[in-house]
């Protein structure tokens, strides 16, 4: 044990051997209890999908029903915002479904009664092109997944002062041909969650896709951070998808007056 | 590595790093841009004015403060730290007056926060101060200066800077467009201030703040809104006292 400035304990770690090992494995070992309150909280984690609004659950799986050869996924809500007014705000999309989840970790309680403001995802397709999120097999799937992180979880030789935040970086499967609208991630820079769940399920079934990770100092919603996201337009997914650019500039605006938080911690 | 050296500000990483003072340069990031320039007759702070809360009064939201009549300064970073270090300037500022019976010079002030800000980032069980600043003013020999200070304590003289958020694409704009020519004359200088906000100043609504010091005049405290957009980027502006 060792004590620091501040009065807290904090266990140093013991070069004397296997002096305590004995008794902080008694400390370890799981009672039945723990392992059926485990089991219990395992059995009430779901995901499931929902049709529109509505409560009604999809039978088969979202991709069956509404195959398709474009997925886009954007993660946090910078990548959102950049979605929501640069490429839904374009052409007509239909929400078709919605996924919510519940685990031990969510605040809410209630785990039959999930409301529509709870959804984690929503499902939007094309309405004029079926076949974003259409109707083509998983075979000729494309999928692009866009998210920010803090800068600061960069990792590079250089100060994060001197970088040029927000910036772009792209991270792709071996099956993804098409050329990426940024430079690579380097090492040892790695993706993590959800982004990083999707780009190993598409590189063990060898799908193409595409992470785009924009790096920024402002994790909040933000505009700078969401224009940073705009290289991507030129590339060949969003090609057609996107119609009016100075529009949707305004609409971002919009979208970040509304949803602006007032802090008077920082000025 | 950082988790174990990040905890106490009295103590360096392996490889010379003092965690909590770069940290609190994070800090800095996250308020809002202001940037100085220093003209041949005149200093400008120019600061994105955060949007207030309907029921705030907008008086109590401020980010440019006089420290003595000659003097002014800006900051970036956490408002309730500024304000410390702000009242601590303005005793000392009068203070110096009782004493030697001169004002401040601008070095010796900004000397003055860099030194208290240095402190702690030396002392055990406090935290370093959250902002950096910019510190403008004439002297008695009427040379205009500019100076930054940051939360390591170090301070420095400076042409044009910026501090905040996307502090480094203003002084980047700052690098390519601080010509001698735009400095000469005191409306281009003001132009060049509010230029290099609106490279960075985000949606429509917001304001710029600008305070101007002329040599022998006293500080004036304007409040610049968008009139109109035109084509090429040209923007006309209204100023008004604010």
């Amino acid at each position: 044990m060792a004590a620091t400035f501040f009065g807290e304990v904090v266990k140093a770690p013991c070069r004397a051997g296997t002096e305590d090992e004995d008794e902080e494995e008694e400390g370890r070992r799981e009672t039945p209890e723990d392992r059926e309150v485990r089991r219990q909280l395992a059995r009430k984690r779901e995901v499931r999908l929902l049709r529109r609004q509505t409560k009604t659950s999809l039978e088969v799986s979202l991709l069956e029903k509404y195959p398709c050869s474009k997925f886009i996924i954007a993660i946090g809500n910078n990548a959102v915002a950049f979605l929501s007014s640069f490429v839904t705000n374009s052409g007509v999309w239909e929400e078709v479904g919605c996924a919510k989840l519940w685990n031990e970790w969510c605040r809410t309680t209630d785990t039959i009664h999930l409301s529509p403001t709870e959804a984690f995802c929503v499902f939007y397709h094309l309405k004029s092109n079926p076949s974003v999120f259409g109707s083509c097999p998983r075979k000729n799937m494309q999928i692009t997944i866009l998210t920010s992180r803090h800068v600061t979880e960069y990792k590079t030789s250089e100060s994060t002062g001197s970088l040029p935040s927000p910036f772009l970086k792209a991270l792709k499967t071996q099956n993804f041909r098409d050329p990426v609208c940024c430079s690579l991630l380097e090492q040892p820079n790695i993706v993590h969650d959800l982004p990083a769940a999707v780009l190993s399920y598409c590189q063990v079934w060898k799908i193409p896709a595409v992470l785009y990770l924009c790096y920024t100092d402002v994790m909040k919603l933000d505009l700078i951070t969401v224009e940073a996201f705009k290289p991507i337009l030129s590339s060949r997914t969003f090609k057609g998808l996107v119609k009016n650019i100075p529009q949707s500039t305004e609409m971002l605006k919009k979208l970040m007056t509304t949803n602006e938080i007032q802090s008077n911690i920082y000025t | 590595m950082a988790s174990r050296y990040d905890r106490a500000i009295t103590v360096f990483s392996p490889d010379g790093h003092l965690f909590q003072v770069e940290y609190a340069q994070e800090a800095v990031k996250k308020g809002s841009t202001a940037v100085g320039i220093r003209g041949t007759n005149i200093v400008v702070l120019g600061v994105e004015k955060k949007s207030v809360a309907k029921l705030q009064d907008e008086r109590t939201v401020r980010k440019i403060c006089a420290l003595d009549d000659h003097v002014c300064m800006a900051f970036a970073g956490l408002t309730a730290d500024a304000r410390v270090v702000i009242n601590r300037a303005r005793v000392e500022c009068q203070s110096h007056k009782l004493t030697v019976e001169d004002p401040v010079t601008v070095e010796y002030i900004t000397r003055f926060i860099a030194t208290l800000k240095q402190k702690y980032t030396q002392s055990n069980g406090r935290r370093p101060f959250g902002i950096s600043a910019l510190i403008v003013g004439f002297d008695d020999d009427g040379i205009p200066r500019l100076y930054q200070t940051d939360p390591s304590g170090t301070y420095h003289a400076w042409k044009a800077n910026a501090i905040g958020r996307s502090a480094k694409t203003v002084r980047e704009f700052l690098e390519k467009n601080y010509t001698e020519d735009a400095i000469a004359d005191d409306d281009e200088a003001i132009k060049l201030a509010i230029r290099a906000l609106l490279e960075v100043v985000q949606s429509g609504g917001k304001n710029i703040e600008l305070a101007i010091i002329r040599r022998n005049q006293p500080l004036k405290v304007n409040c610049v809104s968008k009139k109109k957009k035109k084509k090429n980027e040209k923007k006309n502006f209204k100023m008004r006292l604010g």
